[in-house]
């Protein structure tokens, strides 16, 4: 019981600082990107609550959304929010790293309001069933 | 019985500490070579015991999180994949070359490869190179 609470501990702070790191990289690219002008808007991730269905077996316990919100510039369409989904689930290397840190929901918001859309991150990965007793 | 060991271990290791301390006796080296020896050991009994299970879940999350992820072409594509995409699936058509039984095969693939890629400008900027120098395409 010992091992398991302390690598569980040692596992929660890891993953944090992962967390953390990605949201920084992706924040980090993206104020590049429109900086010199190759994406007309800033969008900026951010960890959000998500959506509870959603839960799979790497799932938080709370805080499982990843949010990327279109910040300033041009307000983007519908169709550009979508697109911008699309282009990250269709990355599996980002789906799939998402996934085991925790997050479960996808979410690209616009600028103003809760105007956005959601998608499930385990519909766009095969997940293997792990067995919890090994 | 490990537990009742470490215990009385650090009780007798206390008294000594206060007996010292109160009678001004010069310092029992060999105490704190117990003492050291006593942490080693404990040490090397819960690392062993602490160790991460290698378990299939743990793989599969030490695999995911191995991969780089390049988030300049992420950024790239949510705004710029749709254009060249559009651009390149019109130019690359194998319908375009009817004739040229060769150049309709490339273009068959390289059509085929687009529309697998279309969200991901930096293969499409690939194919794109592709295309002008096998199906010689003026973009």
């Amino acid at each position: 019981m010992l091992d398991n609470t302390w690598n569980d501990i040692l596992d929660w702070f890891f993953d944090r600082s992962e967390r953390a790191n990605l949201v920084r990289s992706f924040n980090e690219s993206a104020r590049n990107a429109f900086v010199s002008g190759v994406a007309p808007t800033l969008l900026k991730a951010s960890i959000s609550k998500g959506e509870s269905s959603y839960k799979h077996q790497f799932s938080n316990w709370l805080n499982t959304g990843f949010r990327i919100q279109a910040f300033t510039g041009r307000i983007l369409t519908k169709d550009e929010l979508i697109h911008i989904g699309k282009v990250i689930l269709d990355d599996s290397i980002l789906v799939r790293r998402l996934i085991v840190l925790g997050w479960d929901t996808l979410e690209i918001h616009g600028d103003a309001g809760t105007y956005g859309c959601r998608w499930q991150l385990k519909d766009y990965i095969p997940l293997p069933k792990f067995n919890e007793n090994e | 019985m490990n537990d009742t060991l470490i215990q009385d271990s650090i009780k007798v290791a206390g008294q000594a500490i206060a007996k010292t301390t109160q009678t001004g006796q010069p310092i029992n080296w060999w105490m704190w070579v117990a003492i050291t020896e006593l942490g080693f050991i404990a040490f090397l009994i819960l690392k062993e015991k602490l160790k991460p299970k290698d378990t299939a879940k743990q793989r599969f999350k030490n695999e995911s999180l191995k991969q780089d992820i390049d988030f300049n072409n992420i950024i790239n594509s949510s705004f710029n994949s749709t254009q060249l995409y559009d651009e390149l699936k019109v130019k690359c058509h194998p319908d375009r070359f009817p004739t040229d039984k060769e150049k309709n095969t490339i273009a068959e693939n390289i059509f085929q490869e687009i529309s697998k890629n279309k969200n991901n400008i930096k293969r499409l900027l690939d194919l794109k190179e592709e295309a002008t120098q096998k199906l010689s395409i003026n973009f």
